[in-house]
């Protein structure tokens, strides 16, 4: 016992602290090793698929103002709006240049568009990964003063199966609250009312109206509300809870279940084929970003979660791929894929 | 007391020189956008954005508030100039602040815009210090049968609004209906009438067809005329309103501010929606409807107070709830949010600082823009001296640019040239094309609450009769059609007493 503790304190001597250590001027002196001649000769394109202000643009700007640190170049975050995301995934999957330039800021909606809205015109394939940002699970959520004020999810959904039509709940059609909910109705029997909104926080306006009862959405969209007391989080879509509410069970937990996992799944990437030098100097620079202590505590503000890493650009796309497969064997499943 | 002495605590905020610095930055940043026709301030909020990022929170926020209020300020002047709408919430401003500056109004025209923008933007702050949390509590009422009962309202409002055929007007309605149902589907995510184009999956950017529809079928219009030779002649006028324009205005700006503040404060509303309302209403209660689209300074005022009312509403939601209620407070949202503040309804008590250092902001960028905008009424008329090929190009030129910036696609400066030709052939044919821009923005709002009521009654329309709420407002836009019903039977009384009304006006 005592030579595996000398170990791993001679591990962490030599091992792990000079890592810590390094410090910022190193780490920019590394990424600036990598620094092509000819790259980059003008601003960084961050592409956003979503609107201004919400939680992908700022997922993204705050990215862009860690990696403008540590590369001193300037990036700029761009809107390609559309299409509840459509328009700028196709963008980067088939219209940009593959020349380092344009870096999308993503998540696992760029193959469920491809799977879904534009099948055979891209796949997830199209974009070659630079680096796993952050993931945050999608939530059950209820009114304090709705008449589930106190009631628990398996009460909810066993309400729901007795009074089919009774429970509303909000989701936004083609994502994962619309699933959500779908699975849950599959695997309990429950008719539930899914009432269509435009993203998160018009459901949440409806919710605290008390328009409908249940709202799967981010935390990032409810932090003010839930500080407030004005709403209750029931359960979290995720296969383990969540470390800012560990009394809050996870739906798999609540209803006996296995898959009610949906989580978004944020990632950076280029149009594949950009060149493999280019690749390195932005793929360290991402890197380096997110290991700062900064960024890791403003992601972890708005609810994000940095915890999970993966070792290695190769692991991120293996990962990808996985996702991809549960996403198509679930659409598979319900229909959505002939 | 407690409003009195946050207030106090919020003037103390920002009457310090950095604080007074920004807030003066962005009004005047506002104020060109808001000139410069296609560049809106969502485009300019976006660019500003990460510059944002090194200041304090409270200096960022309220630069980029007085960037939106300032647009609204600056958005009617080349309406009233050159017919082109600077902005979405100011095409209505075109129909009446054109004819003005034919006459030789247009300094009146532009200095009622400013100053009626100042009562609004004062009024509408005031309202927002005192009245924040019963607002907060009325709006939250509003579910989806209520938006639906609403924006029906709004289309109905929409036929009074135009002076020529209610026909017509009905037919551009409903062609912009039509357009609005272009892009993905809000239930199914299916793609409709896209031809499989995913530059369109998103439907038309509105940018993009207000500027064809205004500013290149204007410039095709001018094109013609001066080809002709039937160009108006310039007569630049007074600057400053007179005693008379003040009396017809003062109930315009009154209605326009109350309107203005309180479709703001409903997520969903926003300057845009208020400024066509207002404008209807001003229509329908005016002694003289037919005044209007031939240069009634009501028609100005009404309208332009309602949009800069509107944003002292939108911030309601925003501040209190957390909750954008367009594209442009989404993007003050996202800038708090960066700055680390969550806006919320615990803001006002963990963030005092913010929450009332940007409510006294609204009254000092107030003053500040009327004292800005005042003295540049003067220069603004002398554009109209510059030759019109020098001034059409230009502004072409910009319209080109903005509808580029807007969503940073080509794709959309086509759009803008074939809209360009409709907005041509449709003033050629005596339609006017505003309705087209409201059916755009309501449409999908009117659709999206129609199917989420019918979702959450199982398809029973009993859910429009048995909420008060809606059932008033339905009611409401019932009683308009049967009056718009009474009025296009007595048309031809009516036209005659027109034609009697014009022939003792031209003498």
């Amino acid at each position: 016992m005592k030579r595996l503790l000398a170990i791993a304190g001679l591990l962490l001597v030599f091992g792990v602290l000079p890592a810590m250590a390094e410090s910022e001027a190193e780490i920019k002196a590394r990424i600036n090793a990598l620094k092509p001649a000819d790259f980059p000769t003008q601003p960084i394109e961050f592409v956003v698929v979503y609107p201004a202000g919400g939680g992908m643009d700022v997922t993204a700007r705050l990215l862009a103002k860690y990696v403008e640190k540590y590369t001193e170049q300037r990036i700029i975050v761009l809107n390609k709006v559309g299409g509840a995301g459509l328009v700028g995934n196709a963008y980067v999957a088939t219209q940009a240049k593959a020349d380092g330039y344009t870096v999308g800021v993503l998540s696992d909606g760029s193959w469920t568009d491809a799977l879904l809205k534009a099948p055979g015109k891209w796949t997830q394939k199209n974009f070659q990964p630079l680096a796993y940002l952050n993931y945050e699970p999608r939530t059950w959520i209820v009114s304090t003063s709705g008449p589930f004020a106190n009631k628990s999810t398996r009460e909810i959904v066993e309400h729901a199966k007795q009074n089919p039509g009774k429970v509303k709940v909000a989701i936004t059609p083609g994502l994962s609250g619309e699933w959500l909910a779908e699975q849950i109705e599959g695997l309990s029997g429950a008719k539930l009312i899914k009432v269509p909104f435009q993203g998160g926080a018009p459901a949440i306006t409806a919710l605290l109206g008390g328009h409908i009862d249940v709202a799967g959405v981010y935390y990032s969209e409810y932090q003010g509300h839930l500080a407030a007391g004005k709403v209750r989080v029931i359960g979290v879509a995720s296969d383990r809870r969540l470390a800012s509410m560990p009394q809050v069970p996870t739906l798999n937990e609540a209803l006996g279940a296995k898959d009610l996992v949906w989580e978004v799944w944020r990632y950076a990437a280029t149009p594949r084929g950009a060149p493999e030098e280019r690749r390195k100097y932005l793929a360290a620079a991402l890197e380096a970003a997110l290991r700062d202590p900064g960024l890791i505590a403003e992601y972890a503000k708005k609810g994000a979660i940095t915890e999970r890493k993966y070792a290695s650009v190769d692991e991120v796309e293996a990962a990808m791929d996985l996702l991809y497969e549960r996403a198509r064997n679930f659409f598979a499943k319900t229909g959505r894929l002939k | 007391m407690d409003i009195l002495s946050g207030l106090i605590g919020g003037f103390g905020v920002i009457l310090t020189p950095a604080n007074l610095y920004y807030c003066f930055l962005g009004s005047l940043v506002g104020t060109l956008i808001g000139v410069l026709p296609g560049i809106g301030p969502l485009a300019t909020l976006s660019l500003l954005l990460p510059f944002t990022f090194n200041l304090p929170a409270v200096s960022a926020i309220v630069m980029l508030a007085a960037i939106f209020y300032g647009a609204m300020y600056g958005g009617s002047t080349t309406s009233i100039l050159v017919n082109i709408p600077g902005e979405a919430a100011s095409v209505i401003t075109c129909l009446d602040g054109y004819q003005m500056a034919r006459q030789g109004k247009a300094g009146r025209a532009l200095g009622i815009a400013a100053l009626g923008s100042f009562f609004a933007g004062t009024l509408s702050t005031a309202a927002l210090t005192l009245f924040s949390p019963v607002l907060v509590a009325f709006a939250l009422r509003f579910g989806p049968p209520e938006y639906f009962a609403l924006m029906a309202l709004g289309f109905v409002i929409t036929l009074f609004m135009v002076a020529g055929s209610t026909l017509k007007a009905v037919v551009v309605l409903a062609l912009g209906v039509f357009f609005s149902t272009i892009g993905l589907d809000i239930v199914t995510g299916k793609e409709r009438f896209t031809f499989g184009l995913i530059e369109i999956s998103g439907g038309f950017e509105l940018v993009a067809v207000i500027m064809g529809l205004f500013g290149v079928s204007e410039i095709l219009l001018n094109m013609e005329k001066m080809a002709k030779g039937e160009f108006f002649k310039k007569r630049l006028g007074s600057l400053l309103p007179t005693r008379a324009d003040w009396r017809a205005s003062g109930g315009p700006i009154l209605r326009g501010s109350l309107l203005g503040f309180g479709l703001g404060v409903l997520p969903g509303g926003g300057p845009t929606t208020a400024s066509f309302f207002s404008y209807a209403v001003e229509r329908r209660v005016s002694k003289e409807p037919q005044r209007f689209g031939a240069g009634a300074i009501e028609g100005v005022a009404g309208p332009e107070a309602a949009n800069n009312a509107a944003v002292g509403g939108s911030l309601i939601p925003l501040l209190s709830l957390g909750l954008p209620s367009n594209a442009v407070t989404a993007l003050l949202l996202g800038a708090l949010i960066i700055q680390g503040v969550q806006p919320g309804p615990m803001l006002m008590t963990q963030r005092p600082d913010i929450y009332w250092g940007v409510i006294a902001s609204l009254y000092v960028g107030n003053v500040m823009l009327l004292v800005l905008n005042l003295p540049l009424v003067g220069l603004w008329v002398q554009l109209l001296k510059l030759p019109y090929w020098i001034l059409f190009p230009n502004i072409l030129l910009l319209a080109v640019v903005g509808t580029y910036s807007a969503g940073h696609s080509f794709f959309d400066v086509w759009v803008m040239i074939a809209f360009g030709m409709v907005g041509y052939a449709l003033r050629k044919l005596d339609y006017e094309p505003a309705p087209f821009v409201l059916a755009l923005v309501l449409g999908p709002q009117l659709e999206q609450a129609l199917r989420q009521s019918l979702i959450m009654s199982e398809g029973s329309v009993s859910i429009f009769f048995t909420r008060p709420l809606t059932a008033v407002l339905l009611v409401l836009a019932a009683a308009l059609v049967a009056l718009l019903i009474v009025g296009v039977w007595s048309r031809r009384g009516l036209s005659r007493r027109l034609t009697q009304a014009l022939k003792e006006s031209s003498r």
